[in-house]
């Protein structure tokens, strides 16, 4: 393996020329965009498709696009509801060129693949990481949010713990919790509280959502340990996207989104707005607790009765595009926070009437962006965020609850009495530079520096000693890479350097029995690398083989303990993966009119030293993160789509992936030395991941009567299928019952557009045949559901 | 191959019983009730399993714990949470912890499987369950909750074994039994004799696990089973009884007596210690210490602190005991334990030859059961091997049994 990628690296170096300098000034392209009847297009794109470089044409149509032209390059000029045009120009150095388009109207072209103009989204999806790229757009008349969409692509499972606003794991090719980074516009948001996750967002915040399963783009400079998500919200200049949704349990969800740029001047402003409410009161089928003689009562039907969750953001940006300093300069602020009802605990035999827990972020950011800075080719960019979370959790009542709402008095609180408030404080600064040599070469360099902190309190408890000393974590990731794109070939080799410095503080106790604490510190540092490739065997076949050596640092409690419970481990190292991804894509037309793709994955990883957190059971203190686990997966992910004219579309994606346990002996390290025990699970599954998982969709869009038609009907139908799975080691004990049985939920729904996507109402129906679903442990999530949606959009200035 | 396996085994069964009951026929000897097995003993090991992931805990039931391999592949039955484990009659019962506040009452069923009954719930973690007097009638539990943030009252229930219920349940303030200003209290063991409980319990700070009073020993002396605080005693020549979750606090002989068994060991999860670590005496129907009765153990032997024990009878005790002697470094580290019989009466320690120097399970019930003068119980090896030993009480040796493929053994009962 290794000898393949040494020599794919080098096979990249070779092809550099040795000519790469001396391109100094600018070549400009201009010229106006209109329609057969020389009505302007405003808003029409042009894509100089070798250097996905763009821009859109003002209310005039007139279009002005500065850069490095010298060659000839391919002009896409494109515009919604028109055929794109694909010009090919040649440019003398420094020459100014002016062309004119006139585009025409295309009856089809909104689902029609236009193979010869490429999007933003295809050329994302062509790039040479393995990655899938959710388009957005179509999903926007039916208020989902991210969570529901990403659950329907292949490797991706999130597992909640019920409905709304619900606590969820998010697993990626079998990586889950921190292993996965997250990122808006590039930013990681892991630490911007509760209230601003995938289950929050609406889908009409994005333009695209990128989902990286393996190498990652070093721009996402992170430590991710296999794979990322990417969400890209919407870049057009001029908008308004507004809608209301209602639906079963009391659901409301209302978005607003809009933006406003002046072309003549630049000042732009944007916003992204969100709602979320849900009573959650869903039916569960449970034996509740007679709270006096602590028996079972016979299983019955009963409705959640302590679940809301109601959970608000706006993001607002304001500033310049376009100018001769800036190409962009945005000065925002994140305002978000929720508040959740807890109904159980980690089943459903712990029943809460009272215990709340919510989250306030406050998250002021800077984005500047800037192409041939200082000289031709050389492009920075810069992104900042100070974010000021709260998330506290309370439990005050001293009630006990069971199911049927009945109530016994407690003497200190529902389970633990608490009022735990944490204060997370966390700089993050990201900023790429990249240099584009000459057509074909190209460098870049990624710098991310983080300073995490963290203050506890509680004044349920304030005496707490792991109160007193903040944690601190600064993060420094430095990336270098060099990309390579010839016509059928793209290739990137990267490096990066992560550097970590944790402070946190130890009790130490001396022999009299009295505790001390005092500070400690630790720094570790790393190194990862990667490289990936694609080729274009055929204009529709396209090859993809992506490899890296990555990390996943550990955080401060990690690796310093929290002073009381929780033990300092210095030796503990980040965890590690080898990933690979082998991948190949191919489109073919049956009939000019029918359409097959297949798009097939393996993945490979060999992850090594998991952190965990050594749980002896024996003790409550003493406890330690070791770097426990290694695993070995290999995975299968097929996806097909079919599409018949702009009329029909059937999707199918299946995932299968092997994760298996190679952890051949538990290692213990306490004071008196290591201990060794064998581990029953090594060489079996690795128990509580699905591991066979797909979806099917079919759309229909009812064929426009005539050309003048502006009103429109799509019906759908989606099926979603999980393997039963096991929580436990499955070859231990017999006939085991901790396991999730296979599931198969059924969905329907409608849209229906009125002038032309102005006006959208789109139907809904979840689990129609009202399956019992579980994502985790007797955590029933909810039956047959609805939801009704209505969205006014208008893509143009709305001033 | 395992269900072939099994399928195999169900047909030999099936045909040897056809071919007993034949033979019966003929000669009309062995069993009047036509059931032979019963005669069977049929022992019960809860298990606990950790792997690279968590630690989950199974009920399995075996006829030989001398012999061979107890496997749970392929069979066992899982058990929910965290797992303790006791005894009363011929009912083991399944403790959860940590979150989980259920008891599970365990039975043999006729064809010599475990019969698993779940529906005893309680408020929260039980944190001490045994038989009133030995006689398989009535179960006595305690929850003492872990910090004032979790519950301010002591509960204590009954269970009646027979019909499987709870009742009498009845609270008492952590703060009539100990100034909860200074300190909380954990709970370490409990006894019934004499109409009266006697509960062993040690003050802890709740948070960071310090024990700043290892001065005085105390013992609350509740009625039973009206369960009403009649008094605390107190005595300042050990430290406090038993240690962190051991329940190895206070046993009671034949004759009524009760002894209080201290280590205030740093392996046991003390912060300091100010005494030495021995044994006292309340004598039976008393109400105060017998100032004449001390057996100082750590004078009896190197190390000398009994970590974890049975009372198996004769006044004497089936323990756990350190061999060497440790530092605060050593805290919680439950090492250097050996087997041994410490007998009350002679105030002797006698190491039992033949089973090796170990380290134990900390904080957990000592799973140990005794029968017939043997004493049965497991130990985790240098490589992790889990055996079963059983110790000949009179001789003081043991002879290593089965091998367990597990973790470690968190319980071990007889269900007939």
């Amino acid at each position: 393996m290794r000898q393949i990628i040494l020599s794919f690296i080098s096979l990249i170096f070779i092809s550099i020329p040795a000519n790469i300098f001396g391109q100094t000034d600018y070549e400009i392209l201009k010229g106006q965009i209109v329609d057969i009847y020389g009505t302007p297009l405003y808003g029409a794109n042009v894509i100089v498709i070798d250097l996905n470089q763009g821009t859109s044409a003002n209310s005039n149509g007139d279009y002005v696009l500065k850069g490095n032209f010298e060659g000839t390059y391919e002009i896409e000029y494109s515009y919604l509801g028109f055929k794109s045009i694909i010009k090919k120009i040649t440019f003398k150095k420094g020459e100014t060129q002016t062309l004119n388009i006139i585009l025409n109207e295309d009856p089809s072209a909104l689902d029609e693949i236009s193979l010869k103009s490429k999007s933003k989204i295809r050329l994302k999806r062509e790039e040479a990481y393995a990655i899938n790229v959710i388009k957005a757009e179509e999903l926007y008349n039916t208020g989902a949010n991210i969570n529901d969409v990403l659950n329907r692509t292949s490797g991706v499972r999130v597992r909640e713990n019920g409905g709304l606003g619900s606590d969820f794991t998010f697993s990626l090719n079998g990586f889950s919790g921190r292993q996965v980074k997250f990122f808006l516009d590039g930013i990681p948001i892991d630490n911007f509280g509760s209230s601003l996750t995938l289950n929050n967002f609406p889908v009409n915040l994005a333009d695209r959502i990128e989902v990286y399963k393996g190498v990652l783009p070093i721009n996402l400079g992170s430590d991710a340990l296999g794979g990322a998500v990417n969400i890209v919200t919407r870049t057009n200049p001029n908008y308004l996207d507004v809608s209301y949704g209602y639906g079963s349990f009391n659901t409301h969800r209302a978005n607003l989104n809009f933006a406003y740029t002046n072309l003549k001047n630049g000042f732009t402003a944007r916003a992204i707005t969100f709602y979320n409410y849900s009573d959650n009161n869903y039916k569960v089928k449970v034996k509740p607790i007679d709270l006096e003689t602590g028996q079972r009562m016979e299983e019955q039907e009963v409705e959640r009765f302590h679940d809301k969750y109601a959970s608000a953001t706006a993001n607002i940006e304001v500033g310049i595009t376009g100018k001769s300093y800036a190409d962009k300069l945005l000065i925002g602020f994140i305002a978000s926070g929720n508040e959740k009802d807890i109904q159980t605990g980690v089943t459903m035999d712990q029943i809460f009437g009272a215990r709340t827990a919510n989250s306030r972020a406050f998250i002021p950011t800077l984005k500047y962006s800037k192409k041939n800075i200082v000289i031709d080719g050389l492009d920075l960019s810069f992104y900042g965020a100070y974010n000021n979370v709260r998330n506290q959790f309370i439990d005050t009542t001293r009630v006990r609850y069971n199911w049927l709402q009945e109530t016994k008095p407690t003497t200190s609180a529902e389970l633990n009495r608490t009022q735990l408030v944490n204060k997370d404080r966390e700089a993050l600064v990201t900023t790429n530079l990249g240099y584009q040599i000459n057509n074909h070469h190209g460098v870049s360099l990624n710098y991310l520096v983080s300073d995490f902190n963290r203050e506890s309190s509680d004044e349920e408890d304030p005496d707490n000693i792991t109160f007193l000393f903040p944690q601190k974590l600064r993060k420094h990731i430095l990336g270098f890479a060099y990309q390579a794109k010839y016509e059928r070939f793209t290739g990137t080799a990267f490096a990066k350097a992560y550097y970590l410095q944790a402070e946190s503080f130890e009790n130490y106790t001396n022999n009299t029995g009295e505790s001390n604490y005092q500070q400690t510190n630790t720094n570790a540092n790393n190194f990862g690398y990667g490289s990936a490739a694609t080729y274009f065997i055929m204009p529709k076949l396209q090859a993809k083989i992506s490899y890296e050596h990555t990390y996943r640092l550990p955080e401060a409690s990690e690796l310093l303990g929290d002073g009381l419970y929780t033990r300092r481990n210095s030796d503990l190292t980040p965890e590690t993966s080898d990933n690979i991804n082998v991948g190949a894509k191919y489109e073919f037309n049956i009939t000019s009119n029918n359409i097959l793709a297949i798009d097939a994955n393996y993945l490979f990883r060999k992850s090594k030293d998991f952190i965990r957190l050594d749980q002896s059971q024996s003790q409550p203190v003493d406890r330690q993160y070791v770097n426990l686990g290694d695993v070995s997966t290999n995975g299968v992910e097929v996806a097909v789509n079919y599409s018949y004219k702009n009329q029909l579309k059937a999707g199918a994606n299946f995932t299968y992936q092997s994760l298996i346990d190679k952890q051949e002996f538990l290692t213990s390290t306490n004071f008196q030395g290591t201990t060794t025990s064998p581990n029953l699970n090594y060489g079996f599954r690795v128990p509580n991941i699905p591991y066979l998982y797909g979806n099917f969709n079919l759309d229909y869009t009812i064929p426009k009567k005539n050309r003048e038609d502006k009103n429109q009907l799509n019906i759908g139908y989606s099926l979603n299928y999980v393997h039963e799975y096991f929580l436990t080691p499955n070859q231990l004990g017999s006939n085991n019952q901790d396991n999730i049985p296979t599931q198969l939920s059924h969905n329907i729904g409608a849209s229906y557009e009125l002038l032309k996507g102005k006006f959208n109402i789109s139907l809904e129906l979840k689990n129609i045949s009202n399956e019992d679903l579980y994502d985790n442990y007797l955590l029933q999530k909810p039956g047959r559901s609805f939801f009704i949606n209505l969205r006014y959009f208008l893509d143009k200035s709305i001033f | 191959m395992n269900i072939t396996k099994t399928i195999f085994r169900s047909m030999l069964a099936i045909s040897l019983m056809a071919f007993t009951a034949c033979s019966s026929d003929d000669d009309g000897a062995t069993d009047p009730d036509g059931n032979p097995e019963t005669s069977e003993k049929l022992y019960v090991l809860g298990l606990g399993v950790t792997t690279s992931t968590e630690t989950t805990n199974y009920l399995i039931e075996t006829d030989d714990l001398m012999s061979g391999v107890i496997s749970l592949e392929g069979q066992g039955t899982l058990q929910e949470g965290y797992r303790d484990y006791a005894q009363g009659g011929d009912t083991f019962y399944s403790i959860g912890g940590l979150g989980v506040t259920d008891v599970n009452t365990i039975t043999a069923s006729e064809d010599g499987t475990l019969n698993i009954q779940s529906g005893l719930t309680f408020d929260s973690q039980v944190d001490g369950f045994q038989d009133v007097d030995g006689n398989g009638n009535t179960m006595v539990g305690i929850s003492s909750p872990l910090s004032p943030t979790m519950g301010e009252n002591i509960k204590f229930y009954t269970v009646d074994i027979a019909s499987n219920t709870k009742n009498n349940i009845t609270n008492i303030p952590f703060s009539s039994v100990y100034d909860i200003t200074q300190d909380w209290i954990f709970h370490t063991g409990m006894q019934i004799s004499g109409g009266k409980l006697y509960q062993t319990f040690y003050p802890v700070n709740a948070t960071t696990y310090e024990t700043k009073n290892t001065d005085t020993q105390y013992v609350a002396i509740y009625s039973y089973p009206g369960f009403e605080l009649e008094k605390v005693i107190t005595d300042t020549r050990v430290g406090p009884a038993g240690a962190f979750n051991t329940r190895s606090g206070i046993f009671k002989a034949e004759n009524g007596d009760l002894y209080t068994i201290s280590n205030s060991s740093f392996t046991n999860g003390y912060s300091q210690s100010t005494k030495p670590a021995g044994i006292l005496r309340i004598p039976a129907g008393t109400s105060s210490f017998d100032p004449d009765y001390f057996f100082n153990t750590s004078e009896a032997m190197t190390g000398g602190r009994i970590a974890h024990a049975i009372y198996i009878g004769n006044n004497k005790l089936f323990a756990a005991v350190t061999v060497a002697e440790h530092t605060i470094d050593n805290r919680w580290s439950d090492a250097n334990l050996r087997l041994a019989i410490v007998d009350l009466t002679s105030q002797t320690i006698s190491l039992v030859e033949g089973a090796p120097e170990f380290t134990g399970n900390g904080g957990r019930s000592f799973a140990a059961f005794k029968e017939e003068g043997k004493v049965y119980t497991s130990i985790s090896d240098a490589n992790g091997t889990v055996n079963i030993y059983q110790t000949d009480i009179s001789t003081a040796t043991a002879v290593k049994g089965a091998t367990v493929e597990a973790s470690f053994v968190g319980g071990i009962g007889r269900l007939r």
